[in-house]
């Protein structure tokens, strides 16, 4: 049986056979579709076409890859392809001692970093049944309250970005790069703190974190204000944003939404309030929540988170007792086997870690719970019918971070 | 034969270079002489014959000189303004305040790999930047920089301009059918759809200014606004000036309308597989349409090569208050150098060192620190300085070209800044948004100019 050979050779290299019939770009995947939404995914309808967004593509914030099925500009379909950035965290941190775990979450979220070492920390500290300092408490709180602000920072700036405009993102920098200077007086690095530890934090505030603290928090509210300006009263950007992937609050918690996506969709449902931990019941703070659940509420939602830690720190740095900031814990922890879940308010949402003991010095499962993840997935809902600019707003506003995703 | 090369062998690589130019040199010289002698009158006759044609291919040549330092001046203003703006330094390691960073640009873009990818129509995809750049150059052709100082005074000026303005998504669709890619692709068509429909607010503006000048002639446009700022058209036409500079922007692909480029949606649109100088085609093409629609901007709206106010009526005003002043209009500065003769020789060699002492020795004097050749360089550069300004202001006085050429870039330089400006402040709209907006509120609003400007000129003249 003779078989007709479609290959040419390449112009660049003859030894490369191009298949003309496929088409050498198409995002096809090389092996016969295994399920029916795949099947129906990758049948083109008239005047169709798909395109690869990505994995390495300006708006997608990371290595992901969304292939897109088009009709003109129009986004008839699209698939998340995940993956690209998967590293087996869980795995590593099965085969590591309580403590190396705490390294490896970092990476995760790498522009809130301590929002994934909290939960770790609050859940061996419930299988140790350690009581935390209250000094630590307090500073867990407040450093973790200027990472959310950090975090929310750039995610404006990147919404601003990937709209097209050039310079908020710039402005954020320069609030976000004080916000890391400080927390890098304290913890020894910029992005990747791995500054909780299990029973209080690494290091006690010196003198260095509370004068740049100082300089910064008198100006801050200003800065960010001015900031914010050159986009909220942009009628380009308004009118981008308003509007474009409505979430409604029953779907949005069918779908497990979390953080300032949910709360843009008018459930004021906050980690913080609803199962408190830490200190922040005596923390007195607004829960800000929107109604329209749309990308522009999505954004202004973070705009008001910030203004709620800047007051949560000032709080923080008046009510912070004397006293020690760590635990007194053995060399070697060995937790009693059973279960632990602790979950945070992360800036995206709720970061959770369910840790199982057998005894041992190190976790028998560790499962993270990554919102992004969570958020990601009803892009089939948001965006449909829309057109490609609309997705990279949608990404945009749901600000998902690889590493989490990908873990 | 040993000895000639023994003789060849021993020469350094400069004087290899300059014996084997000396006789070429020789060759064509005389051959040149021998040409001009022997078909010099005819081809003399031929050229007078055909003034304009020649005229024309001068002026597209200098033209398509002129354009590369245009297109850097316009990319270091980009890169500095915007980096001011996002409170970043910004070029500055190459040449003072990083001005020769553009210049580096386009070596890098000169040296960089030119790629054609595999499955690129190779034909089309090289032709598109020639089409999209030529487009460009061809229409400074009709832009009157000066009096006197024009490619071609056409009758119908603005319809060439818009004609030939229009031949640049041409290149762009080229470019992006021709890829082979998908980003390229849709690029591609954004740029024909988002072209194609602000040409028409973008002329439709311009038909109401028509009917006041009741000419195409852009220098004739331009010298129907002389005299002080209140005669310039942006006053008779000031929506149609707001249409214009919108349509222009997107016309230039500029921000906030630069969605055939956009960089988070569709990586580079039609450039996306282009590199090397093909890409700096495009590239230069963008900034030159940037410094061009500014440029018709301001012949239309802002009086072209015309100062904003009338120097002579205040002069004599001042004249009349203080007649001791002894002015008279227009103020003409005589010089004749010629008439010295020979002492103008001493001059020309005692000036610059006299003029360098002069300036350094308040530095040396009072500055006990100072070294005395620092005190001789910063006399030299500050008698440059002093000796170029006087220069320029006896050009500006005594040649009529220089004073209109400074006020016309002068102009034209602001709005080439508004454009930055833009790009440094505003996002970019959506495809939708884009085209409702030139469909639902440019259009309406051109033609109401049109009928407000037509029926107003019909009141006046019954």
């Amino acid at each position: 049986m003779t078989t007709t050979d479609h290959r040419r050779p390449s112009a660049d290299d003859p030894r490369v056979l191009l298949d003309e019939q496929v088409g050498m770009y198409e995002p096809v995947p090389p092996y016969p579709p295994r399920t029916e939404r795949e099947a129906e995914f990758y049948t083109l309808g008239d005047g169709q076409l798909l395109i690869n967004i990505g994995p390495h593509h300006p708006a997608t914030h990371g290595v992901m890859r969304v292939v897109m099925k088009l009709s003109g500009e129009t986004i008839v379909d699209l698939d998340p392809v995940l993956g690209y950035l998967h590293r087996g965290v869980e795995k590593l941190c099965e085969n590591a001692d309580l403590h190396q775990t705490i390294a490896y979450l970092d990476p995760l979220e790498y522009v809130s970093s301590l929002f994934c070492e909290w939960p770790a920390v609050m859940a061996y500290e419930k299988l140790l049944d350690v009581e935390v300092p209250r000094r630590a408490e307090y500073i867990r709180v407040l450093t973790g309250e200027l990472n959310r602000v950090s975090s929310h920072l750039l995610a404006m700036g990147f919404h601003a970005l990937d709209l097209g405009g050039l310079t908020p993102i710039l402005y954020s920098f320069i609030e976000r790069d004080e916000i890391v200077e400080m927390l890098a007086s304290i913890t020894g690095q910029r992005m990747l703190f791995n500054y909780f530890r299990i029973g209080g934090v690494n290091g006690d505030l010196n003198h260095e974190f509370m004068s740049r603290l100082g300089d910064w928090m008198s100006r801050a509210t200003e800065q960010i204000e001015a900031n914010v300006g050159l986009l909220n009263e942009n009628e380009i950007f308004v009118r981008r944003n308003r509007g474009v992937g409505v979430m409604d609050p029953e779907l949005a918690i069918k779908m497990c939404w979390t953080g300032p996506n949910l709360r843009a969709s008018g459930v004021p449902f906050d980690i913080r309030r609803a199962h408190p931990y830490s200190v922040y019941p005596e923390l007195d703070f607004d829960i800000p929540t929107r109604l329209e659940g749309d990308s522009l509420a999505r954004y202004l939602l973070r705009v008001d988170e910030v203004k709620q830690s800047l007051r949560i720190i000032d709080q923080c740095l008046h009510q912070m007792p004397d006293g020690p900031v760590m635990a007194k814990l053995p060399r070697l922890l060995r937790p009693r086997p059973g279960r632990a879940f602790a979950a945070v308010e992360g800036p995206r949402g709720e970061y959770a870690i369910y840790a199982v003991s057998d005894g041992t010095d190190q976790p028998f499962r560790f499962r993270i719970h990554d919102p992004s993840f969570l958020h990601l997935q009803s892009f089939g809902r948001l965006v449909p019918g829309k057109l490609i600019a609309d997705w990279m707003t949608v990404n945009a506003s749901l600000d998902p971070i690889m590493g989490g995703i990908d873990k | 034969m040993t000895a000639v090369a023994r003789a060849w062998s021993r020469l350094t690589l400069p004087g290899k270079v300059v014996f084997t130019l000396i006789p070429l040199l020789a060759v064509l010289t005389s051959g040149l002489i021998a040409a001009i002698v022997l078909f010099g009158g005819p081809v003399v006759e031929v050229l007078n014959a055909n003034l304009g044609v020649v005229r024309f291919v001068a002026a597209a040549t200098i033209i398509l000189v002129i354009t590369i330092p245009i297109a850097f001046l316009n990319i270091y203003l980009e890169m500095k303004v915007i980096a001011l703006m996002n409170l970043r330094i910004g070029p500055d390691r190459v040449g003072p305040w990083g001005t020769a960073l553009s210049v580096v640009h386009g070596l890098k873009v000169l040296m960089k790999e030119d790629f054609t990818p595999s499955g690129a129509d190779p034909v089309v995809f090289t032709w598109a930047p020639v089409v999209t750049y030529a487009a460009a150059v061809l229409t400074i052709v009709v832009l009157p920089f000066a009096p006197g100082l024009y490619g071609q005074d056409f009758n119908i000026g603005l319809l060439y301009f818009f004609a030939m303005g229009g031949l640049g998504v041409v290149g762009l669709l080229m470019g992006g059918w021709a890829s082979f890619n998908k980003y390229s692709l849709l690029g591609g068509l954004r740029s024909a759809a988002q072209i194609i429909s602000y040409e028409i607010p973008l002329t439709l503006s311009v038909v109401g200014l028509l009917i006041l000048a009741g000419t195409m002639s852009l220098n004739t446009i331009v010298e129907q606004q002389d005299g002080w700022f209140a005669n310039w058209y942006v006053f008779r036409q000031p929506l149609a000036f707001v249409i214009f500079f919108i349509a222009a922007t997107a016309e230039a692909n500029r921000t906030p309308f630069d969605l055939t480029e956009a960089d988070s949606e569709i990586v580079a649109g039609f450039a996306t597989e282009y590199s090397g100088m093909r890409f700096g085609f495009f590239f230069f093409a963008e900034y030159v349409n940037v410094f061009i629609l500014s440029a018709l901007t301001v012949v239309l709206f802002l009086g072209g090569w015309n100062a904003p106010f009338e120097i002579d009526p205040l002069l004599d005003w001042i004249g009349g208050v203080l007649p001791g002043l002894g002015i008279t209009t227009p103020v003409t500065v005589a010089l004749d150098p010629g008439g010295l003769g020979l002492p103008l020789l001493f001059l020309i060699l005692l000036v610059p060192p006299l003029g360098t002492l002069l300036f350094a020795a308040p530095f040396y004097l009072l500055r006990s620190s100072m070294r005395w050749w620092v005190a001789l360089i910063i006399g030299f550069l500050l008698f440059n300085v002093v000796a170029g300004g006087l220069v320029m202001a006896w050009a500006y006085v005594s040649f009529e070209w220089v004073a209109g050429l400074l006020w016309f870039l002068g102009k034209t330089f602001v709005f080439v800044f508004v454009f930055v400006w833009m790009r440094g402040t505003l996002p970019r709209v959506r495809i939708d948004q884009l085209m409702g907006f030139a469909w639902k509120w440019l259009l309406p609003a051109a033609l109401l100019n049109l009928f407000v400007t037509a029926f107003a000129v019909v009141l006046v003249r019954s």
